[in-house]
């Protein structure tokens, strides 16, 4: 029998496996990566969304171009990247069976880094199974890879950020999103990603839960109940909403049956079954390793240094560099992964609630129960002053590790200072000329430039805008106050679009002065 | 006061929860079962083709074997109120080669000595009876009244209804030593140091119990081999029989459910040296398989499999099980080395353990089973 | 160890719910009723549900409903969700034609 061999086998050719792949071949392996889709970057390829983070992180980048970046990277490296290549099995002698077309393969590794990724949770309720019911992820797969719209109207179970993320993108797509739904009694992702939905008018229901799919042979409507006590549906809470599809969001499960099947000690934790791993990704199996959401549920940016932590772990274990070169490199990746996991959404912070934010201001208690901040809540926190002439106005308000706006200006109007996570401030001086690169610097879509007495009586809000068509300038609508609701008339004065802002077009309205500080949407009138 | 039982059966295996079973049918009211594993069935019981069959069995097996068929089986479903899916449709053992047919041949006739329906048959008839099989099929033994059943039901359903009969089981209770009281086996020590205390102690733990008896001075002549199964997605109902080969490629059968379930090996099994308790596959094993069974019924070329497993097989020396009182140790029951034929069997064995262990006679000779029975060479 | 006679009893005899009837596994056609039941019939872990139900055996292997089956056995039992082992895996890791699966360079029998 033929079994192919390699100094290092990579299973999955997203942000983790990939990485892992880069590090360990600059390190002089040539390392094998197989992935059983057809296109490489895992799940990097869906987002559309900037990524959060700071700058030497790839922050305010898009997702599908950080895994182009990766994917040049992983070329310029020389790994090998085997698509349609499905591992079917990991056993012992660090052998793997590939499925590569219509033969088995037998490879073998002195390493092997598994980096297998995530699955979606379901949840059952009546007529779950019903077509029209599908993973919040699969309706990204459809729209962003496929360019297929999932459903016309749609409702969303799960407030965490994928279903934050993917509401958002759903209504880019052209679908309306009826609701935002969750059993649990607070928004579980971003305040910003929440905020973004919320203003379009989109409803949150906090404490809710699905408690029928209707429909004969697919979705047509849904009905959701609020839970009271002992995860009971209160009788009388019952609300029906027309649609055709439900979208859940209710988190991502590790795909670790490979290392399981292999034999590698795991633990059964709340996140998932995960492997047990030394601080460089070994498993209990000599020289099996394992990265990315595989090894627990994070975030992308998380994974591509787990990743690379994992490439000069094996490239230490096979004797490519040495203790001292092992260490030094492996301590930068370490201290930047140790800065993702600092803040308010920390993997340490899970499932607590958070009263304060760092600088002792209370967190807004309407954006964790109906997605946005209330206009008596929004002026406590640092990015929000008011003053004359054009000024940001930065509504960010939860400790995340993110820092893109401190440097989006160039005339040192916001500061973050050293802790990534701290709030932006609006300096006391800043000299700000309205340019909007802050605007488009934001992942969160948090910063808005606000200047009152444009003309008497009337002022400006310059909005990020990342739908389409885009309104011309002359439009009349309404504008949307942070909860969706109109708040006044509103008439488009700019749009702007610059190579610059990668996407986020800059949308300015004008509104009366008293408006300024409620205007955050914009909505044309037919 | 330990944990005191009229019987304690050490294997929550099939062979250990019918004997359970068929206690309390006795009316025996405390009766204990050890499980090591934390599921009843972990072992070879949920790690088998399912064959319920006679043909291709050493001589000394047939008269229980024949027992369970006749008397056993039929009514079992509705005895233990679970499904087991036996199926009484006949058994094809095939065959490729003329050297292959004399094998068969010689089974057969073995088996004719003893009372068994048993023939050899012609290719066309092997198509009459089967149209899914090669065409490079030459012959094979026909035995009408073996057939399958469902094991994973089978197991489970003397589990659940002994169960509900009052037998108290323990899982994760693994034994480290057995202990003679005054002459008599008496204590069943755990690794956690629990002693339960029984009357009579039965021993039904596969290749493991070599190593709880061996703690009284007996020791049985097995060893141990790796064997594999696979079972594919659910699909059209095509034949009932069960199927085998000469040279032992495979065996098999469909399942109620629609999907197959086949048994097999690539060779390489034989010098496994892994822990008892991992049962990891080989490689080249589910390759390897599916070339045999596609050798012998192309009609599955595009079956998808959905999973393989493994176990282990306790083998006996001379190829056939230990099911013997063992008069050195009294109170010791043995029943194990059943060398991959044990499944079948297992509702005759529990019903002889449960007679063994009320000092019954047993509804057949087992004289040819008996422990002291291995003597060397020359 | 675990006294099965004693959990049964200190877990009660199985009483319907109002959402017995919902599908659990997809793959199998498995009742959340199904398994509730069942667990109160002694079976505890996953293994033994999977071989006298078959949830999680079918297409997917447990791929969807495996989280969920452990939850229910957790609650009926009283148990944390963690304390329940999920099942082993095992090759292939995606439903294999028995011909592909098979054609790894080896000779045919």
């Amino acid at each position: 029998m033929r079994i192919e061999r390699y100094d290092m086998i990579v299973i999955g050719a997203g942000p983790a496996g990939l990485s892992a792949a880069i590090e360990a071949a600059k390190c002089g392996i040539k390392p094998i990566v197989f992935d059983e889709n057809a296109r490489p970057g895992g799940q990097l390829f869906k987002q559309i969304h900037k990524f959060f983070g700071s700058k030497e992180h790839k922050a305010k980048m898009r997702g599908f171009n950080i895994g182009k970046e990766l994917l040049e990277e992983a070329e310029k490296a020389g790994v090998k990247v085997v698509l349609g290549a499905t591992v079917t099995g990991l056993f012992d002698g660090k052998e793997v069976t590939v499925r590569i077309g219509d033969t088995i393969k037998h490879v073998q590794g002195d390493s092997i880094l598994v980096a297998t990724g995530a699955s979606e949770n379901m949840v059952n309720f009546d007529g779950w199974t019903l077509p029209g019911v599908i993973g919040a992820g699969a309706a990204q797969t459809m729209m962003n890879l496929h360019h297929v719209k999932p459903g016309d109207r749609i409702l969303m179970l799960g407030t965490g950020n994928v279903g934050l993320v993917v509401s958002y993108q759903l209504m880019q797509a052209g679908c309306e999103v009826v609701a935002l739904v969750d059993a649990a009694p607070r928004v579980g992702g971003y305040g910003v990603h929440a905020s973004k939905v919320a203003r379009c008018g989109v409803p949150f229901y906090l404490s809710h839960t699905i408690l029928r799919a209707e429909g004969d042979d697919h979705v047509t409507g849904v009905v959701i109940g609020e839970v009271g006590p002992g995860w009971k549906v209160i009788p009388g809470t019952e609300k029906h909403f027309d649609v055709d599809t439900i979208c859940l969001a209710v988190g991502l499960s590790p795909m670790a049956q490979l290392l399981s099947m292999a034999g590698c000690q795991m633990n059964d934790t709340k996140g998932g079954y995960v492997p047990v791993i030394d601080e460089d990704g070994m498993t209990s199996i000599d020289g099996v390793f394992s990265a990315g959401d595989v090894t627990g549920i994070e975030e992308a940016s998380s994974a591509m240094i787990e990743g690379r932590i994992s490439g000069l772990a094996v490239a230490h274990y096979l004797g490519y560099i040495d203790d001292a070169e092992k260490q030094q490199r492996i301590e930068e990746q370490e201290k930047a992964l140790d800065a993702l996991r600092q803040g308010m959404f920390a993997p340490q912070n899970r499932g607590k609630k958070i009263e304060k934010t760092e600088e002792g201001i209370p967190v807004s208690e309407n954006l964790l129960d109906k997605g946005y901040i209330a206009d008596d809540e929004i002026a406590r926190y640092p990015g929000v002053t008011h003053k004359k002439g054009i000024h940001p106005v930065i509504e960010c308000t939860q400790n995340i590790p993110c820092n893109p706006c401190q440097d989006a200006c160039k005339f040192g109007c916001i500061s973050i200072g050293d802790n990534i996570t701290s709030l932006p401030v609006v300096t006391e001086d800043s000299q700000c000329t309205g340019c909007g690169m802050c605007v488009a610097s934001c992942s969160g879509q948090a910063i808005f430039l606000v200047e009152e007495d444009v003309e008497p009586g009337y002022g400006e809000v310059t909005m990020p805008y990342e739908f389409l068509p885009l309104p011309k300038k002359g439009d009349c609508g309404v504008a949307l106050g942070r909860d969706g609701k109109v708040v006044c008339d509103a008439e488009v004065t700019k749009i702007r679009s610059a190579k610059a802002f990668d996407h986020t077009n800059l949308l300015t309205i004008k509104v009366p002065n008293d408006m300024l500080m409620k205007a955050r949407f914009f909505k044309s009138q037919e | 006061m330990n944990p005191t039982a009229d019987v304690i059966i050490i294997g929550g295996g099939i062979n250990g929860c019918a004997a359970a079973y068929y206690l309390a049918k006795k009316g025996v009211k405390n009766v204990i079962v050890l499980e090591a594993s934390d599921s009843i069935g972990h072992g070879g019981s949920s790690r088998n083709g399912g064959g319920v069959r006679q043909s291709g069995r050493d001589v000394r097996e047939l008269p229980y074997v024949m027992y369970g068929i006749k008397h056993l089986w039929p009514g079992l479903s509705d005895e233990l109120g679970v499904d087991v899916e036996y199926t009484q449709k006949g058994n094809l053992r095939l065959g490729k080669t003329e050297k292959h047919l004399e094998k068969l041949k010689t089974l057969a006739d073995n088996a004719k000595k003893v009372g068994l329906d048993v023939r050899m048959i012609g290719k066309e008839e092997v198509k009459e009876i089967n149209p899914y099989l090669s065409d490079d099929i030459i012959g094979a033994s026909w035995c009408p009244t073996d057939g399958h059943a469902n094991p994973l039901m089978a197991t489970l359903g003397f589990y659940k209804k002994s169960l509900s009969m009052g037998v108290k089981y323990y899982t994760g209770a693994e034994v480290a030593s057995l202990k003679k009281i005054k002459g008599r086996l008496r204590q069943v020590i755990l690794k956690d140091g629990t002693i339960f205390e029984g009357e009579k102690v039965i021993v039904a733990a596969g290749y493991e119990s070599r190593y709880i008896v061996r703690t009284v001075g007996i020791d049985v002549p097995m060893t141990r081999y790796f064997d594999q199964a696979l079972v594919t997605e659910m699909q059209p109902e095509m034949f009932p029989q069960m199927l085998g080969t000469a040279d032992a490629n495979f065996y098999g059968h469909q399942t109620k459910h629609g999907s197959f379930v086949f048994g097999s090996d690539c060779g390489l099994e034989e010098t496994m040296d892994m822990p008892l308790n991992e049962m990891k596959t080989i490689s080249m094993t589910l390759p390897s398989s599916c070339r045999a069974i596609e050798g012998y019924i192309p009609a599955l070329k595009d079956a998808k499999i959905v999973r393989s497993w493994g176990g282990w097989l306790d083998m006996c020396l001379d190829g056939v099980p230990v099911i013997s009182p063992v008069d050195v140790v009294p109170g010791l029951i043995l029943a194990c080395g059943f060398t991959g034929h044990g499944f079948g069997s297992a509702p005759a064995v529990g019903l002889i353990l449960a007679q063994m262990a009320m000092e019954e006679e047993t509804v057949v000779d087992m004289s040819a089973l008996r422990y002291d029975r291995f003597d060397p060479y020359q | 160890m675990t006294d099965i006679q004693e959990v049964l009893n200190k877990i009660g005899p199985y009483e319907p719910a109002e959402d017995d009837h919902l599908l659990v596994c997809r793959c199998e056609e498995v009742t959340k009723g199904e398994i509730r039941k069942a667990v109160h019939e002694g079976m505890f872990t996953i293994e033994e549900l999977r071989r006298y139900l078959r949830c999680g055996m079918g297409l997917c292997q447990g791929q969807t409903c495996g989280k969920l089956v452990k939850g229910i056995v957790a609650r009926e039992l009283g148990v944390a969700v963690t304390d329940v082992t999920p099942a082993t895996s095992r090759a292939p890791m995606r439903p294999t034609e028995m011909e592909i699966a098979g054609n790894d360079g080896g000779e045919q029998a």
